[in-house]
This record gives structure tokens, C-alpha cells and sequence, in this order.
């Protein structure tokens, strides 16, 4: 094979309209991916649609949602050349080969859902400016990589450690702009969960998805889940970078939320998710039998309690029943469950389901807001039609 | 598409082209978002957020994007394009 790369196939561009004012998205095929809702084609920002949520527990890497913030993105990586350095207040910095950090320790499986912090913010109400996601930057997958704390108990942590900072290829196209790095407390990065995964699904992670490397942090929002990650960091004071002083900050209180047009009195970095589920096999205006039985699947997921129930209404929260749980793939996954629908008259349904996790955390039946447009995770509503 | 090129393990892809332009206009503001606002991103981010959004938004948007985004025009075109986004989106 020569040295020419194969365009995308942008041909034939299909659009959908999001369920929110000026919801109108091109459809368009990147990269290693199907077509996918745009939000920006540069820097790529692609939301997954939300049937593919019905297609499996799992999101196929094909229609994993993509985000990035600054435009200069790698497209072309020598997996040869690629080094992982690790450095700052260690004992031995380090710079790996991909191959070295296979080597580090014994890969790990890990399935767990990325979600992007702004979620569904095309939903708020009112508005919140920002990225205009439905709800399709969040995806479920079976990651491969090492753990996290065995790579930097190589390089030897030294005392007065505070926090991890990571960053990776992804930069400002111009300017002077802050590059984009994330960091974790200290004890969070050495936790034995977080990882650095090259995998996803059995398969490379595909460029978009950070190739060939990527942080994985499981429960925690996308933000910190960095990319084609080539520096992580250990530092002796709290990283203070745009990124994390500044960006992706909630309000510092137990709901994350405020009064719609209040500002915050203090704010703290993004962190766990909250608990959210979903109808995924009716989508909103579909037809159902009555006096049939329709049986209706979703998912549910938190920030890594594990779902341990969910419940179904068809009367728009009136009612509650409980869901049959699915197969459970580990309290970072996406939980399937089932519920028996029986419409006994004609007419609009208004179906609504509420996940509550290990630690008794649930979901507000009104909307919580926030200045950014973090963090949804209201009771959905999904309206069908028997007839 | 992605590429495994010939003996050498890169991965290369190449985007699709660019679709979303800017809402033309009248308005002074028009030919400098073009200038000024294709540099770093598509002009999606600008037409999908929330309709009306304020003024103040616009304005306080189009300076983040000079500090500490590091945009490089000058202060002085920041009225038109504002006026320009304003009124178009
Ligand atoms: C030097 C780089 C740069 C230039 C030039 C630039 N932007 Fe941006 N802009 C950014 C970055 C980076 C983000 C994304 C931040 C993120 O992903 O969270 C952004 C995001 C945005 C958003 C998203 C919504 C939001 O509220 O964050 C809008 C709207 C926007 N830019 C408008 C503009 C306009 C209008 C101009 C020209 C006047 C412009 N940009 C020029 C870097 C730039």
C-alpha cells in the first residue's frame, strides 16, 4: 500500500432534527465511523444517534461519539514513534513505546460508559449556550489497557504528590491558547481503575476515539478521559490549568444546580456522573397495539454505584413498576432492563423511567439547571401513540 | 477511511471537507466573522447554539474567543462582529 490516505466518505449526507430549537444536524461519515450527528466538523464533534443505543448494551466503536475542544487534532499517528512519557515529581521519569506500556502489567477489561459532561444540554431549559448535544454523547464500551497506578508506581511517586495532569496531541490550530490537560487527585489516579487503554470493544481505539491511547476514568464525565494521551504528569500542587480553574466547572453543592439565571457562589471540577436512564426500543411519537403487549427496553447508568433498580411508569410518573434488570456487565456499564407496556385504550402514553443506585441515588422528576449545561439526568419523557 | 500504511504502523485519516458557512449579511460583521471566526472552528458552533441568544452572550463569546482562546484580531473589529451575530443568529 502506498502512503495516500482514503478520504472519508462524505458523500450523500443525511440529516436529522434534535429534538430542541435549531436542532438541525447534518448526518456524516468520518473516519472509521458511520454516519453520525455533527455538531462541528472542525474540530470533529460527533454524537451518536440514539437508536444505536437499541442495538446493543455496548456502542459500537463505529458510532462512539467524538469530542474535542481545540481543532488541531492528529490525523496521522506512527504507533512506532508514539512515546508516553511520564515525569514531574517521580523518581525515574519514564518515556514508553507503545509496546513498553503493554508491557507494563497484565491488560485489564474494564466495561464502562463515557459520557460527555454537556450531555444533553440542547435540553435545558431554559437554554444553556455551549456545545447543542440530544442526548447521544455517551457511549458504553469494553476497554482494554493497564492500570493507571502500575505505570506510575514504576516511575516512583514521590512524596508531596498532589494531582496528575495529562495531556495529548490534540493543540491549538493558532495562537496562544491553553492546550487542553485535565487532571485527577493523586489518590483518584493511583485507585487501580483508572487506566490507560489502547482497546475498545476487542479492536485499536479508532482515531477519533483517541488512537492509541486514551485515559480511562471510569464513572467520571469525558472530560478527564483524555486523548492520543503522550504526557501525564505528577505534581506537587493542584494543576490550574484553563481547562480545569476554569472550564467545566458545576456549581459546589450536593445537586450541582442553581436557579435558572442565578450565577454560582462557588463551583468545583466536573466529577462523578449522576444516575440516568433511557427508553431506547420507542422512540418519541412511535405507534404502539393496544391491548397488545409491547415490551420496552433502555439502559441506566451512575457513576460507578451500580444500578440496583429501575422503574417504568406509563401513566407520566403517576404509576410506577418495577423493570426487570438486564445482564450485569460491572457498575460502570450501561444496565439494560425490560418493562411489560400494555396500552388498555387508545390514545397518547406518556412512559417515563427513574434508575435508583447502590447508594440510593435517583433522578429528579423536574429538570435541575446549571449555567453550563452539565450533567442532565431529569426523568425522560417519551410519548407513544395506541392505536 | 483509515489506513494502515504499508509496513509502518500510522494510522492515517483525512476529515471530510467542511460544510457550514456563515449566514451572509449586510453587516460590517459578516466579512470579519468570516476573517476572524474560521480559523479555529467551523461555523457550527456558532449557528447551533440556542436561538436569540443575548447580545451580552455574543459579546462575551467573541472576547473569550481573543482571551484566553487566543483569537489574533483586534480589538477594534469586536462591536460588528458582535452586532453582526446578534442580529443573524
Ligand atoms: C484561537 C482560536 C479560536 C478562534 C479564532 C475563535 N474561536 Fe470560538 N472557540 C474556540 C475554542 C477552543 C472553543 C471551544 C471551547 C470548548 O470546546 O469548550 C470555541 C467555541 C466557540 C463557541 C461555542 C460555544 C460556547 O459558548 O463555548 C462559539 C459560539 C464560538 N467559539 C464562536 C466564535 C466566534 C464568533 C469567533 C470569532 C469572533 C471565534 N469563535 C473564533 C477557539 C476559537
Amino acid at each position: 500500500l502506498g502512503s495516500t490516505a482514503l478520504a472519508a466518505l462524505a458523500a450523500n449526507p443525511g440529516s436529522v432534527t434534535l429534538s430542541f430549537e435549531n436542532g438541525e444536524r447534518e448526518l456524516i461519515a468520518f473516519p472509521q465511523k458511520r454516519p453520525l450527528i455533527v455538531l462541528t466538523s472542525r474540530p470533529p464533534q460527533l454524537e451518536t444517534p440514539f437508536a444505536v443505543f437499541n442495538e446493543g448494551v455496548l456502542t459500537p466503536n463505529d458510532a462512539f461519539f467524538v469530542r474535542y475542544h481545540w481543532s488541531g487534532i492528529p490525523t496521522s499517528i506512527d504507533a512506532q514513534s508514539y512515546r508516553l512519557r511520564i515525569g514531574g515529581n517521580v523518581n525515574t521519569p519514564l518515556e514508553l513505546t507503545l509496546a513498553e506500556l503493554k508491557q507494563m502489567a497484565d491488560a485489564v477489561e474494564l466495561i464502562a460508559v463515557n459520557q460527555c459532561s454537556g450531555n444533553s444540554r440542547g435540553h435545558f431549559t431554559p437554554r444553556a449556550n455551549g456545545g447543542q448535544l440530544s442526548n447521544g454523547a455517551m457511549g458504553n464500551a469494553r476497554w482494554t489497557g493497564v492500570p493507571l497506578k502500575k505505570v506510575l508506581e514504576k516511575a516512583g511517586i514521590k512524596a508531596g504528590a498532589v494531582q496528575v495532569s495529562f495531556n495529548g496531541l490534540d493543540k491549538p490550530p493558532v495562537g496562544d491558547g491553553p492546550d487542553f490537560v485535565k487532571a485527577l487527585n493523586i489518590d483518584h489516579a493511583l485507585d487501580g481503575e483508572v487506566m490507560l487503554a489502547w482497546q475498545m470493544n476487542g479492536a485499536d481505539l479508532p482515531l477519533l476515539n483517541g488512537y492509541p491511547v486514551r485515559l480511562i476514568v471510569p464513572g467520571y464525565y469525558g472530560t478527564y478521559w483524555v486523548k492520543h494521551v503522550t504526557d501525564i504528569t505528577v505534581t506537587d500542587k493542584v494543576f490550574d490549568g484553563f481547562w480545569m480553574s476554569t472550564a467545566y466547572r458545576i456549581p459546589d453543592n450536593s445537586c450541582a444546580c442553581i436557579e435558572p439565571g442565578t450565577a454560582p457562589t462557588k463551583t468545583t471540577p466536573i466529577n462523578r456522573f449522576n444516575v440516568r436512564s433511557f427508553i431506547t426500543s420507542l422512540a418519541e411519537g412511535t405507534q404502539v397495539k393496544v391491548g397488545r403487549e409491547t415490551v420496552v427496553r433502555g439502559i441506566a447508568f451512575d457513576g460507578g454505584y451500580g444500578i440496583t433498580e429501575v422503574a417504568f411508569s406509563s401513566d407520566g410518573g403517576n404509576s410506577w413498576h418495577p423493570a426487570r434488570l438486564g445482564k450485569d456487565l460491572g457498575k460502570y456499564s450501561f444496565r439494560e432492563w425490560t418493562a411489560s407496556f400494555k396500552p388498555q385504550r387508545k390514545g397518547p402514553y406518556d412512559l417515563k423511567v427513574r434508575a435508583v443506585n447502590r447508594i440510593g441515588q435517583s433522578q429528579p422528576m423536574t429538570a435541575l439547571w446549571n449555567p453550563m449545561g452539565y450533567m442532565r439526568n431529569v426523568v425522560e419523557s417519551t410519548r407513544v401513540l395506541a392505536a | 477511511m483509515a489506513l494502515f500504511t504499508g509496513g509502518v504502523l500510522a494510522l492515517d485519516i483525512q476529515l471530510p471537507p467542511e460544510t457550514a458557512t456563515y449566514r451572509p449579511s449586510q453587516l460590517p460583521g459578516y466579512q470579519l466573522v468570516q476573517r476572524n471566526c474560521m480559523t479555529c472552528h467551523s461555523a457550527q458552533y456558532v449557528q447551533s447554539q440556542p436561538p436569540a441568544s443575548p447580545r451580552g452572550y455574543w459579546e462575551a463569546t467573541v472576547k473569550k474567543m481573543k482571551k484566553p482562546f487566543g483569537a489574533q484580531f483586534p480589538d477594534d473589529e469586536v462591536p460588528a462582529m458582535v452586532d453582526y451575530l446578534a442580529k443573524t443568529y
